[in-house]
């Protein structure tokens, strides 16, 4: 099989591949994944490395548990769940005041330059730093939702609670976003 | 029921209203202040989410290759069966399976060849069960049901004895004839 063809399987019959112990049927699925993955477990959680060990970690978990999984083709769904739960597990562990070694990726030193490009960027940059005043729950209710476009009944589930209360919790991050966002405007 | 941010502006407005009436023009909205000024930060807040939409992030290089070391270790690993004991203890499939081979080898005119071990699905730590399929080639002039009944005899007896598991089923396939 060529790389193209092996690029060209669903969801559903890689997982059964490897759920038959096909590593190789496996490495397919971390390949299609792990960016969406590692830049979910970035927004969360803040810092490169703790990303890293999150995404590793997912996958070695998905691998153990494909026993698990129902519905062949929802494995995507499942591993955002599985990341999302991975990544504010990591947060509960770490110190109440570890949030200052953050790393500062992509966050460089504030522009200045009226450039519109610049500007831009620069904003990235403050809403970066917006997420961080938010709680965990509610950082990745609004990554899940609002940058990775995820269903509010899928969120719901990666968190453990009700769809009504996926809803508040990004009302409130759009708010407290939006008011950090103002001298942006 | 509708979903409210509890930040209430003073015109008694709460964020997420103007969030939701964004793209309609509604009279409140264009006359209000506060709304207005709400709107214009939602507005940069809607025009940055985008942008961390679409920002090209990668993962490190060699992120796919330390996860699938550590998904073929985890495959390795568990090629084992426990050992008798407290479960802690285990010995690799390929171990037993050279230790079978060895045993069907001691009867005259018997040779092991593959030899598949698995772990039984009512295996415990305490009790380890074991199902196994072995081939053997056998010469000619020795194909007796004794010599048949003999490598199982053997192969049973090093299961329990040299191993310490229960061999649950033997499956015993006879695949190639020697010359004598």
């Amino acid at each position: 099989m060529s790389v193209a063809e092996a690029a060209a399987l669903d969801d559903a019959t890689l997982v059964a591949r490897s759920r038959d112990g096909d590593t190789r049927a496996y490495e397919q699925l971390v390949r299609r994944y792990q960016g969406p993955m590692y830049r979910l477990a970035l927004r969360i959680v803040g810092s490169t490395g703790d990303a890293e060990d999150a995404v590793q970690d997912v996958f070695l978990t998905a691998w153990r548990r494909l026993g698990q999984l129902n519905d062949d083709g929802a494995f995507l769904g499942w591993l955002y769940r599985t990341t999302t739960n991975q990544c504010l597990n990591v947060l509960r562990k770490r110190k109440p005041h570890a949030d200052t070694e953050l790393d500062e990726h992509e966050s460089p030193a504030p522009r200045t330059r009226p450039d519109r490009a610049v500007e831009v960027s620069a904003q990235l940059d403050a809403l970066q730093a917006a997420l961080r005043g938010l709680t965990p729950e509610q950082r990745a209710c609004w990554v899940l939702r609002e940058v990775h476009g995820r269903s509010y009944d899928e969120i719901a589930e990666a968190i453990g609670t009700t769809q009504q209360s996926v809803r508040g919790r990004l009302a409130r991050a759009r708010a407290q976003l939006a008011e950090v966002m103002a001298p942006w405007r | 029921m509708a979903v409210t941010s509890d930040y209430v502006l003073p015109c008694g407005r709460d964020v997420e209203e103007v969030w939701e009436a964004m793209d309609l023009s509604d009279e409140h909205t264009r006359s209000c202040p506060h709304c207005a000024a709400v709107r214009e930060s939602l507005l940069v807040l809607r025009e940055a989410t985008a942008e961390m939409a679409h920002e090209e992030i990668e993962p490190p290089f060699d992120l796919v290759s330390r996860i699938m070391s550590a998904v073929r270790a985890d495959v390795r690993r568990s090629d084992v069966v426990p050992l008798p004991g407290d479960g802690l203890a285990r010995i690799s499939t390929r171990a037993i399976a050279a230790l079978l081979r060895y045993a069907a080898d001691g009867v005259d005119g018997v040779r092991a060849r593959g030899c598949r071990v698995v772990e039984a699905p009512e295996s415990t730590g305490t009790d380890p069960v074991i199902e196994v399929e072995l081939s053997i080639a056998i010469t000619g002039l020795l194909v007796t049901r004794e010599a048949y009944d003999e490598v199982r005899r053997r192969v049973l007896a090093a299961a329990s004895a040299r191993i310490g598991v229960r061999l649950a089923r033997l499956d015993l396939v006879v695949s190639d004839v020697l010359e004598g």
